[in-house]
């Protein structure tokens, strides 16, 4: 499971500090698929962040009882610097992985080729995605975060993921934000929509669906 | 270790001698000095060797300025590694540190093994002394580093105010004087520097009783483990300080 009580999260801003998040609770049980959907600005980035530890609360905290992988986004998560390669081997280090399965997964995976020993930073979105998401899946976590990042890969990278993430992890829990409204409600169970800092929990991916249109 | 090994590629790359240049860049810096100075000045200064004074002198201050520019906005340029939570600040400014700590002082290894080999130098009288100074300095590198990489990013002033720091901070570092050859006042106020201490406890061991060091280990144990208690305090709590992108 995945607790989190009160969530508040304040930034910083020009004069004072604007609230993001205002005492947001959540819950995602083991093989849940949730969907969150709301407004550019709305705080699903920062709400996925502090769910898997990359941000801290404000106030309030998130238990975890599952692993639980790092966002998977557009940014983060890499040194630009390094190569693919360079990077492999670094999370093979502190996740106590073996290096050389690994790499034969995110070879076949992310079909990178020679790329992998240039750094991360000559790479376009694509290919940043498929690394990200190779790296991320060779992990076996039991809640994955998936922050947009799907959407940017061709149409023959898009159905592998599906591939790997629906069919052969369909036991694990998966938190996706997504303005793909298809999208959610082919893959997720349940969804909640953020609106004006708070979160609600709709009973039904649909009625999520129909309140994100009337925001 | 995974970070280190990481800090190193990250900075150094894989092309040509890569990490080597931890070691190699304080070589040139302290080859370099020693062998400018040695030239520019008197061989003996109040009856010391001049190659040996700079060597003593600059190495710890060497040490303290790359710790200090390292602490520097570190968490902020590391970001990427708040992904994984297995990571904490207080990792990424060890490994950092740990990097150039041992890289200053192979560094300083191998231009006292050079000197004495063509003569410039002589081995230290009482390598315990040395020791003893080189890990004081590398505790209050690391106790500096903590405090600073946390302030930075707490205050835009504290990061700006690095650049002066380190300059204003030469005096008091101990690294071109000895404290035995200023009056009396200006010693005082001169042992209230940890470095200073180190430094003088180092030349103790490298000249013996010629050099009539002054310090005061009592203090300087006790004004380094506040710094790093503080530094550490520091360190558990910025986390939340931390923007990720």
């Amino acid at each position: 499971m995945i607790h989190c009580v009160d969530l508040v999260k304040d930034y910083p801003i020009h004069r004072g500090r604007r609230r993001v998040l205002d005492h947001v609770n959540l819950d995602v049980s083991p093989g849940q698929k949730l969907g969150i959907v709301g407004r550019n600005g709305a705080g699903k980035s920062t709400l996925i962040k502090i769910i898997g530890g990359v941000e801290l609360p404000t106030a309030g905290r998130v238990i975890r009882s599952m692993s639980v992988s790092w966002p998977l986004a557009f940014s983060g998560a890499f040194q630009g610097s390094l190569s693919g390669l360079d990077n492999l081997r670094f999370i093979c280090r502190i996740y106590g992985l073996d290096y050389s399965e690994t790499r034969r997964f995110v070879d076949d995976f992310a079909e990178l080729g020679s790329q992998l020993a240039e750094p991360v930073k000559t790479y376009s979105s694509g290919m940043r995605a498929r690394l990200a998401f190779a790296l991320t899946i060779s992990i076996e976590f039991d809640c994955y975060l998936i922050d947009e990042v799907i959407m940017v890969g061709d149409a023959r990278f898009f159905e592998r993921c599906k591939n790997e993430l629906f069919e052969k992890r369909a036991d694990r829990a998966l938190i996706l934000v997504s303005h793909d409204m298809s999208f959610i409600q082919e893959v997720c169970d349940t969804a909640a929509v953020l609106s004006n800092s708070s979160l609600q929990i709709c009973p039904t991916v649909a009625d999520a669906i129909d309140l994100y249109h009337h925001l | 270790m995974a970070l280190v090994i990481r800090e190193i590629n990250t900075r150094y790359g894989r092309e040509n001698i890569g990490f080597l240049w931890i070691i190699g860049e304080p070589i040139l810096f302290v080859a370099g000095v020693t062998i400018a100075w040695s030239m520019m000045r008197p061989a003996l200064e109040h009856g010391l060797p001049m190659p040996a004074i700079v060597l003593t002198g600059y190495v710890p201050l060497t040490m303290w300025r790359h710790c200090l520019g390292r602490s520097v906005k570190a968490y902020e340029a590391n970001g990427a590694l708040m992904f994984h939570r297995q990571v904490t600040p207080l990792d990424i400014i060890t490994a950092r540190c740990f990097l150039e700590i041992v890289g200053v002082i192979m560094a300083a290894a191998i231009v006292l093994v050079a000197g004495v080999v063509v003569g410039a130098m002589e081995w230290p009288i009482d390598w315990g002394l040395v020791y003893l100074g080189v890990l004081m300095q590398a505790l209050f590198c690391y106790a500096t580093a903590l405090l600073m990489a946390s302030l930075s990013e707490y205050s835009d002033v504290a990061e700006r105010a690095v650049g002066i720091l380190s300059y204003l901070a030469i005096p008091f570092s101990g690294a071109f004087t000895m404290v035995d050859w200023l009056s009396p006042q200006f010693q005082q106020a001169l042992l209230w520097s940890p470095s200073v201490n180190n430094v003088e406890m180092i030349r103790a061991g490298m000249f013996g009783a010629s050099a009539h060091s002054h310090f005061d280990l009592i203090y300087d144990l006790w004004i380094t483990a506040l710094m790093i208690v503080a530094g550490l305090h520091l360190t558990m709590r910025v986390r939340s300080r931390i923007l990720v992108q």
